[in-house]
């Protein structure tokens, strides 16, 4: 096996190239303050300074509660979906599965308007309940192809075995079924928090311009204020939350294996 | 189940109905028509735009696949502290919002100097695909028994045999799942391609996002062609054989799969002819004079550039931006274009950075024919880099049948008059919002005094508790156009043809002043062409162009005669299309000092937030 081992190395070539440096650069930015010009630096950690303004402070809360919400009725319905579509034919479920991806092969943005169509007359725009499900339809198919992989992956005969030792069908679900499916919901969940915390264009067509959250602001920072340092600042941040979590639920992952 | 396939589909069948819409409206069903497809067989902008996308998608696809598998098959074979790293650093890309990684690539690209185009975009959407098949070909990797490869080879397979034979097949869920996941995440790309992207290749997303100013429905007609085609195919792929199965179909059914690896194949050929192409082009560029031409989305009379390019015989490469501040972010990453069309302060600013070279007026025979009164302007004086392209101010617009037009007289205090609660549209914009408030408090928009601000601030803030206005960008043409609400912040242009849509509605700019705007053309310093950057601007003056285009856009011409013409014309009556010049309280914008923009953008979120 030690052949696979190099095949990494491109990966890795690439990566620092294409990932890391830019990621430095954007670092560099966010504890400077001299605008769009790299000549004259001044170091100064004034950007991370301004997230002591509850204003900003507001923002974070108010993404991550979105999210959390997002996510959690992303999960109940993909992990209904998944579970239904796993219980499908083989053929049937490629077929469902394409069905849920099709959608998405269309322009977010297009979809978004034609939601836009439909809650107009019924007086629902710019509210947090339009935001949420334009945010679920978009990120549903996202917890439910990861949560499809590993149930379909899945040895049925567990469950049988489960049966066979007289556990009844919830118990099966929740000790077996579930279990064995945690690795997909975990990836699921990750997707679509971070899908759901960094999107600037949904609150901002369904939500109107007071709907902000951290994707606006830090879009804002970038395109119409142009302050780069600040917005390099905002998105470290929300990187590092995200790392934060990420790790956090990896745990709940080891703790459960 | 039933349910969640109806709520992904919902979106689309409405696009699909709205594709047949014989009105521009997203809102409002008027009749049958299949003129949007007629437009989009037409419109070569964005037939080229689905080329790009398409071939984009697939090439970065195929791709991040590979590169990807290997990548997640070498890694469970790393040491622990290698694995590691790679896959913190491989979340970086899924981790950060996508304007981070745009604005990091950017500044990468442009830092080592590579031409922003195809191959730019190409690159990026490589980058943030691999990481998606890393993370889903990852797991399955790990679940796969190390000693069958091991069996396989000392079975006499080579390294690579058991790599294809047999682990690859074992992971094959994985590898589906993930190109999936890169080909959705690729061809649905907006941000990222938009900052990496130049030299006029545009994808489908840039289209949409750059007309979102008035809706263009050849978008919709385009989905449904889209969604149509991918139900044959998937028909073709999954239906097709069960139907196979049948007794009569059974000799067919054998060549059914080979059809369909046919189609396959044919299309990812297309897809890299097409790249191919696109590389040529940008090399090709040299031999034909070309003009590079930066506007404003839905801003143009499109018919005129095929007429400018049979004219002087030339190849117009047109992009798009949606506002003044994301076409200056691109300039500033080193972006080139020989002319853009920017606003009016945004054209101080560009002239005070020394982006612009000062325009030849002895080479415009049309010149003398603009409108005296818009020219010689404060952010421009003599006109000696800017030759105007539309004008006009903003007022507000109301319903006639809600608004009563005694509360008119209030000028731009109507806008927090608690009687119209909720049925008010504010413009999303910074500097627009506190325009209004500033000369509700009796200011000069271009004030530098924090403390007017400050007021200005409290005005707004007020106003948001008394009548909770909606914050939008350009959808409140087509909100207004089907009258949601009684009054809404707008530019005269847009004014002009909500109008003509929409009879109810009246145009009123306050008497204590508004803002006054002009958009121009400005040829750049890196424009080599000078002498086709002059003849553009000539062009667009001439009489008749200038009058298809302010006919299709809806605002204001520069040049006179055309301008009283269309005004007793087209535009009869219509209030909008002749914004006044003669109120001394009207001013225009300035470039305003990066302190003053900081702070009151920083109010604004405040407003907004509060």
């Amino acid at each position: 096996m030690k052949y696979f081992k190099n095949l990494v190395k491109p990966y890795v070539v690439w990566s620092f190239v294409i990932i890391l440096v830019p990621i430095f650069m954007i670092f560099l930015y966010s504890i400077t303050n001299s605008g769009n010009s790299l000549i004259n630096i001044q170091f100064t950690l004034d950007n991370f300074a301004k997230f002591a303004d509850p204003l900003y402070v507001g923002v974070f809360v108010k993404s991550l509660e979105l999210g959390v919400i997002t996510v959690g009725v992303c999960l109940v319905l993909g992990y209904v979906m998944a579970y239904l579509i796993s219980k499908c034919k083989e053929r049937t479920q490629g077929f469902l599965i394409l069905l849920v991806t099709i959608p998405m092969w269309i322009n977010m943005i297009i979809r978004i308007y034609a939601w836009k169509s439909i809650f107009e007359p019924l007086g629902l725009m710019y509210t947090d309940f339009a935001v949420m499900v334009g945010q679920i339809c978009e990120f549903l198919p996202f917890m439910i192809i990861p949560i499809h992989t590993s149930l379909s992956k899945m040895d049925k005969s567990l469950v049988e075995a489960s049966y066979d030792l007289g556990a009844n069908p919830v118990q099966t679900f929740f000790k077996i079924t579930f279990k064995l499916s945690i690795p997909g919901v975990l990836n699921g969940i990750i997707m679509v928090f971070l899908l759901s915390i960094s999107t600037f264009m949904i609150p901002r067509i369904l939500g109107g311009g007071d709907y902000m959250l951290v994707g606006n602001l830090i879009e804002n920072q970038f395109i119409s204020v142009g302050d780069w340092n600040f917005g390099s600042a905002v998105s470290l941040v929300l990187a590092v939350i995200m790392l934060f979590s990420i790790r956090w639920m990896k745990k709940i992952d080891k703790a459960d294996n | 189940m039933v349910l969640c396939f109806a709520f992904f589909y919902v979106p689309i069948i409405i696009t699909m109905i709205f594709s047949f819409n014989s009105s521009k409206s997203f809102a409002n069903f008027t009749g049958f028509s299949l003129r949007w497809y007629e437009s989009l067989i037409n419109d070569s902008e964005i037939l080229s735009a689905v080329g790009v996308s398409v071939s984009v998608a697939v090439i970065a696809t195929v791709v991040s696949t590979i590169l990807g598998t290997i990548t997640a098959i070498g890694l469970s074979k790393s040491r622990k502290i290698l694995k590691e790293w790679v896959l913190n650093i491989n979340n970086i890309p899924i981790m950060s919002p996508d304007i981070v990684t745009a604005i990091g690539l950017m500044i990468l690209f442009t830092s080592v100097k590579l031409e922003k185009g195809y191959f730019t975009m190409l690159l990026a959407h490589i980058c943030f695909c691999t990481p998606y098949v890393i993370t889903s070909v990852y797991p399955k990797v790990r679940s796969v028994d190390v000693n069958i490869a091991n069996a396989a080879m000392d079975l006499g397979a080579t390294p690579f045999q058991a790599l294809t034979k047999v682990i690859v097949p074992m992971i094959k869920p994985g590898i589906y799942a993930g190109m999936l996941l890169a080909f959705t995440m690729s061809i649905d790309d907006f941000v990222i391609s938009y900052f990496v992207s130049g030299n006029g290749v545009e994808n489908i997303s840039m289209i949409v996002y750059n007309a979102t100013k008035r809706i263009n429905p050849t978008i919709n007609a385009l989905s449904t062609v889209v969604i149509m085609t991918i139900f044959v195919v998937v028909f073709a792929v999954k239906i097709a054989p069960v139907i196979a199965k049948q007794q009569w179909f059974r000799r067919l059914s054998v060549k059914i799969p080979l059809a369909v690896k046919r189609v396959f194949l044919f299309a990812s050929c297309a897809a890299v002819v097409f790249s191919l192409i696109q590389f040529g082009g940008i090399y090709r560029g040299g031999t034909t004079k070309t003009l590079k031409v930066y506007n404003a989305g839905e801003y143009i009379d499109e018919s005129l550039l095929e007429l400018f390019e049979e004219q002087f015989d030339c190849k117009v490469i047109y992009e798009t931006f949606d506002s003044n501040e994301s076409m200056y972010t691109k300039v500033m990453s080193g972006e080139k274009y020989d002319i853009i069309i920017p606003s009016d302060y945004m054209i101080e600013r560009l002239a005070k950075e020394d982006f612009l070279q000062p325009v030849d007026k002895s080479l415009l025979d049309n010149f003398d024919n603009v409108i005296p009164a818009i020219l010689n302007q404060p952010f421009d004086p003599e006109n000696q880099y800017s030759i105007p392209y539309f004008w006009g101010n903003v007022g507000i617009l109301y319903d006639s049948t809600v608004v009563r037009e005694s509360d008119l007289e209030a000028g731009w205090e109507i806008l927090r008059n608690p009687d119209y609660k909720d049925n008010i549209y504010m413009y999303d914009s910074e500097r627009d919002s506190f325009m209004i408030a500033l000369k509700a408090l009796g200011y000069s928009l271009n004030t530098t005094d924090k403390s007017e601000l400050d007021r200005a601030y409290e005005w707004l803030s007020e106003q948001k508790r008394l009548v909770n206005p909606v914050y939008v960008g350009d959808d409140v043409i087509d909100n207004m156009v089907s009258g949601y609400k009684a009054m809404a912040v707008v530019y005269s242009g847009d004014a002009a043809y909500i109008m003509s849509e929409n009879e109810n509605m009246r145009f009123y700019a306050p008497e204590c002043g508004t803002n006054l705007w002009i958009d121009g053309m400005v040829i750049t310093k890196d424009c080599k062409n000078t002498a086709l950057a002059h003849d553009w601007i000539d062009f667009m003056l001439e009489d008749e162009n200038a009058a298809v285009n302010t006919e299709m856009v809806g605002y204001s011409s520069p040049v006179e005669a055309v301008y009283t013409e269309i005004s007793q014309t087209v535009y009869e009556g219509n209030e909008a299309y002749v914004p006044r010049q003669d109120n001394p309280k009207d001013e225009y914008f300035r470039y305003q000092d990066p302190e003053i923009k900081k702070y009151s953008a920083e109010l604004w979120t405040k407003v907004k937030t509060q």
